[in-house]
């Protein structure tokens, strides 16, 4: 069946590695955006089954495209976590007037006043808010997922800007490494079983000094390997470039940061950080292009911009329209 | 094009923070010309790649160390120059291509160094179209890495190390890895590289038998840190080092001596040693094992169908074969620890000589100490601090009398420092403790993957006698292994695998004589019948 699907034209045009790595990476972050500004279960539910679709309709067969049963999983650990949390501490003091169940209570003195009381009354409302922020978290994660398990992530470097070359190597050498690390591993372990011997610590203390050296190996060898290419080579560049370019790059990061906390937060002002967040776009971008200003690389065969890519870009940016306007709230 | 100039390589001492006293390479200077094939040998650890790595700054900026002297390249002095400033001008290339790789595909791959230097993209297309075409690799080139051969995967990493045009090559053991077939193409294709494109390419490699009689000088690094450069055919007044062809020159008294193969064999045929057969002091004993049609199974691939085979008491069997054939599935089929689909592999009780037992029903430590194994990483196995720690661990796992293990390491090879950290070892005394500590356990049967990946003819040796020994205590041995030499010293006879089977089970004469596919140096020098090993020539 697979097969025949093959064949139709419009699996293909969307097939992963048709889309550009960029597209992918925008569609998650518009649809993790919306997920972290609604507070509807349906728009989440509905964002979670779109990813899950788009990752089904469109995956190859790449070692990176399994890894969306890895944020599944997580995703549901966070759920859960939310609700148990909530459980825990459930601010009984509120009296709740939609009380789901009882449970004994317990107060805890800890020398600070007040007594802290746990369990007691459940409320359904209590439990719904619980379980709408832990499904949000969860739509971010597999938001992310879904750029994880359809963008190749050793493409992505041939898009990242020359300032951000280096951490996107790290990264992608990271991601390479993960396997490695996994089949050294097995190797390791079985040949630790014909030495046989202790359990327990010991036994760890047996396979994780020679995968830990294994790894360490290959790392450097990687590393020798890309080096001596040219890897590692910096243009000419003033201190004061370089040190401007740092400063930027740093409060771009900053704003970010104090923006999602802001978004995200229930307290906060949404157009404070929305300014935020377009200043430190503003900043980041910036950042890029002084950095790149003196160019050390060339790239061969960038990645190709199919019509495709359009549609992508036109759901994101509906998504992402709807999110801001508050469509979706 | 290299030119050093009293190339000192120390490392730090960890107390006393001042260079040891014992450099790693001492007041090197050596000139090399465009268009130079050289090899570069020397015994296991004698600082061969420290050597290749001081010359294109690897040395000291990732290893360590304190490197003094001057290096010269290209008529520029470029000492103390970083890798990745070195890049236009030196191409460097090590042993496993696999793990060396930053793209996903091939062209992506060889594209890269150009890249990093900022080389125009139309201008990497063509040089990308140069390489592929010269390493004849360019129906690969839209191919993802993880599909290729052993020998396919080499040939681009040599590409990737020549795409920006460098004028200098250095391999670091690049066909280690390789089967012969692909190993041989290699160094044809390193050749063509000096002598038809006029570039430098120095070649470290442990196994030279066929690689001395193409280069055009060898440079010896004496492992006391001294480096010679001389002719192929005036190198080896080292036989820690010797192939087997240079041994038979010198047994023959051959002036001066022949490096090809066909120079050799015009020698030999103008006057002939007389050699005695391979006599075997006893016949195999019992049958110590048996497998009946063991078959591994992953998926959907058959790395072994269905073997049947059986190992006697006092005997060394040798299994070769192309890489992928399925040797390593079976040797851990057959151990019991790795997969198995299909089949029985059955064990003589020790106790009771006339009872089988099936392996599958034995526990872990029951059925190591009945079929131990050492695989291809031996010191996967060693995890203390020190040798002795090691040695104790030995005894008390397998309840033996203190000390067993450390008589069994001393009868093989001799006595080790016991406070050594094992990864200080030599990969040939890593090998010789592993050996001995899975001795330790009683096992009868001994199954051993590639042991002398990394190993020089000395060690090489010393591993033979080590396996005769074994032989001698009544032991069955099963080797999986590339090197004809090494197997033309120790084995009965030899089984050869294709595509997951047992294609051909010959005794050693036969399976490594001349007109074989696998056959020995000797055996091809000679042509000969029945001869293989130097230790058979009778000379008068």
């Amino acid at each position: 069946m697979g097969e025949k699907m093959h064949r139709l034209g419009f699996r293909r045009v969307f097939s992963a590695s048709k889309i550009h790595t960029g597209s992918w990476w925008l569609l998650a972050l518009c649809l993790a955006i919306a997920s972290g500004l609604t507070r509807n279960a349906f728009v989440l539910l509905a964002v979670i089954a779109f990813a899950l679709a788009v990752i089904k309709f469109c995956r190859e067969n790449a070692p990176w495209s399994r890894s969306i049963s890895f944020y599944l999983r997580l995703g549901a650990f966070v759920i859960a976590v939310r609700l148990v949390f909530r459980l825990v501490f459930n601010f009984a003091g509120s009296a709740p007037n939609d009380v789901l169940f009882t449970l004994p209570s317990v107060s805890l003195s800890l020398g600070l006043g007040n007594q802290v009381v746990l369990f007691g009354d459940v409320s359904a409302s209590s439990m719904l808010a619980a379980l709408i922020d832990g499904l949000r978290l969860s739509a971010i994660i597999i938001a992310i997922g879904l750029a994880n398990s359809l963008a190749n992530p050793r493409k992505l470097l041939k898009s990242t800007p020359s300032a951000l070359y280096e951490i996107a190597t790290a990264l992608s050498v990271a991601i390479n490494l993960a396997p490695q690390l996994i089949a050294s591993l097995q190797r390791v372990r079985r040949a630790r079983g014909l030495r046989g011997g202790s359990s327990g610590l010991g036994s760890l203390r047996g396979i994780v000094i020679p995968v830990l050296e294994d790894t360490i190996e290959q790392s450097l060898q990687l590393a020798a390997s890309m080096d001596a290419r040219g890897f590692g080579r910096k243009g000419e560049r003033g201190r004061g470039e370089i040190l401007s370019a740092r400063l930027a790059g740093f409060s771009a990061v900053a704003l970010s940061g104090i923006g999602v906390y802001l978004l995200l937060a229930v307290t906060g002002s949404s157009a404070l950080a929305l300014g935020l967040l377009v200043g430190a776009l503003g900043l980041g971008a910036f950042t890029v292009k002084l950095s790149s200003l003196r160019k050390t690389r060339s790239k061969f065969r960038r990645e190709l911009w199919l019509p495709a890519n359009w549609v992508i870009v036109a759901i994101s940016a509906a998504v992402l329209g709807c999110a801001l306007t508050g469509r979706f709230a | 094009m290299i030119k050093t100039k009293d190339l000192t390589l120390a490392y730090l001492d960890a107390e006393s923070k001042l260079a040891t006293e014992n450099p790693v390479l001492s007041r090197v200077n050596v000139q090399l010309d465009a268009g130079e094939f050289v090899l570069v040998c020397g015994p296991t650890g004698s600082g061969k790649s420290s050597l290749l790595k001081a010359l294109n700054g690897l040395v000291p900026h990732f290893t360590g160390g304190i490197l003094t002297g001057e290096l010269w390249l290209d008529g520029k002095d470029m000492t103390g120059s970083q890798p990745h400033d070195l890049a236009e001008l030196v191409g460097y290339v090590n042993q496993q291509p696999e793990g060396s790789f930053v793209a996903d595909t091939v062209i992506d791959e060889i594209a890269y160094g150009p890249e990093q230097l900022g080389i125009d993209p139309a201008l990497i297309a063509s040089r990308i179209d140069e390489v592929a075409e010269r390493l004849g690799i360019t129906n690969l080139l839209e191919l993802p890495l993880a599909s290729l051969s052993g020998g396919q995967q080499q040939r681009v990493a040599i590409a990737a190390a020549l795409a920006s045009g460098q004028k200098i090559l250095l391999l670091d053991e690049p066909t280690s890895a390789l089967d012969i077939v692909s190993a041989r193409e290699v160094v044809a294709l390193l050749r063509d590289l000096a002598h038809q494109h006029g570039m430098t390419v120095l070649l470290a490699e442990h196994r030279i038998g066929r690689v001395v009689g193409e280069v055009d000088s060898v440079l010896v690094v004496h492992g006391d840190g001294s480096v010679t450069k001389s002719a192929p055919s005036a190198a080896f007044n080292d036989d820690r080092f010797a192939p087997p062809i240079i041994e038979l020159g010198l047994a023959m008294g051959w002036n001066p001596l022949p490096v090809a193969m066909k120079d050799a064999a015009a020698l030999w045929a103008a006057s002939p040693a007389d050699f005695a057969p391979i006599v075997r002091d006893s016949k195999p004993g019992d049958v110590l094992l048996r497998a009946t049609d063991l078959a591994v199974r992953y998926g959907a691939t058959n790395a072994v169908l269905p073997t049947s085979l059986e190992i006697h008491s006092g005997e060394i069997v040798a299994l070769m074969g192309e890489n992928g054939s399925g040797k390593t599935s079976l040797l851990w089929a057959l151990q019991g620890l790795g997969d198995v689909s299909g089949g029985v592999v059955e064990i003589k009780n020790h106790q009771s000589p006339s009872t089988w037992s099936d392996t599958k029903k034995l526990n872990n430590l029951a059925r190591l100490a009945a079929i131990n194994m050492v695989p291809q990483r031996a010191a996967d196995l060693l995890f203390l601090n020190t040798v002795s720690e090691e040695l104790a661990e030995s005894d008390r796992f397998a309840s033996v009398q203190e000390g067993t293990t450390g008589a069994l390491l001393s009868a093989i090879a001799g006595r080790l420092n016991p406070s050594a950290h094992p990864r200080d070892l030599s990969a040939g005394q890593q090998l010789a403790l592993v050996l001995a500590v899975q001795l330790a356990k009683g096992a009868q049967v001994l199954l051993l993957d590639e042991p002398t990946r990394g190993l020089d003819y000395s060690s090489k040796r010393k591993l033979a006698k080590q396996l005769q020994i074994l032989r001698e205590q009544g032991r069955g041995v099963l080797v999986a292994s590339h090197d004809i030499e090494f197997v033309a010293m120790v084995a009965d006879r030899v089984l050869v695998m294709q595509a997951g089977q047992i294609a051909e089970s010959a005794p050693l004469e036969i399976a490594l004589g001349c007109g074989a596919q696998l056959a020995s140096q000797l055996a091809e020098i000679s042509n000969a019948p029945q001869l293989i090993t130097i230790s058979q020539l009778v000379m008068r």
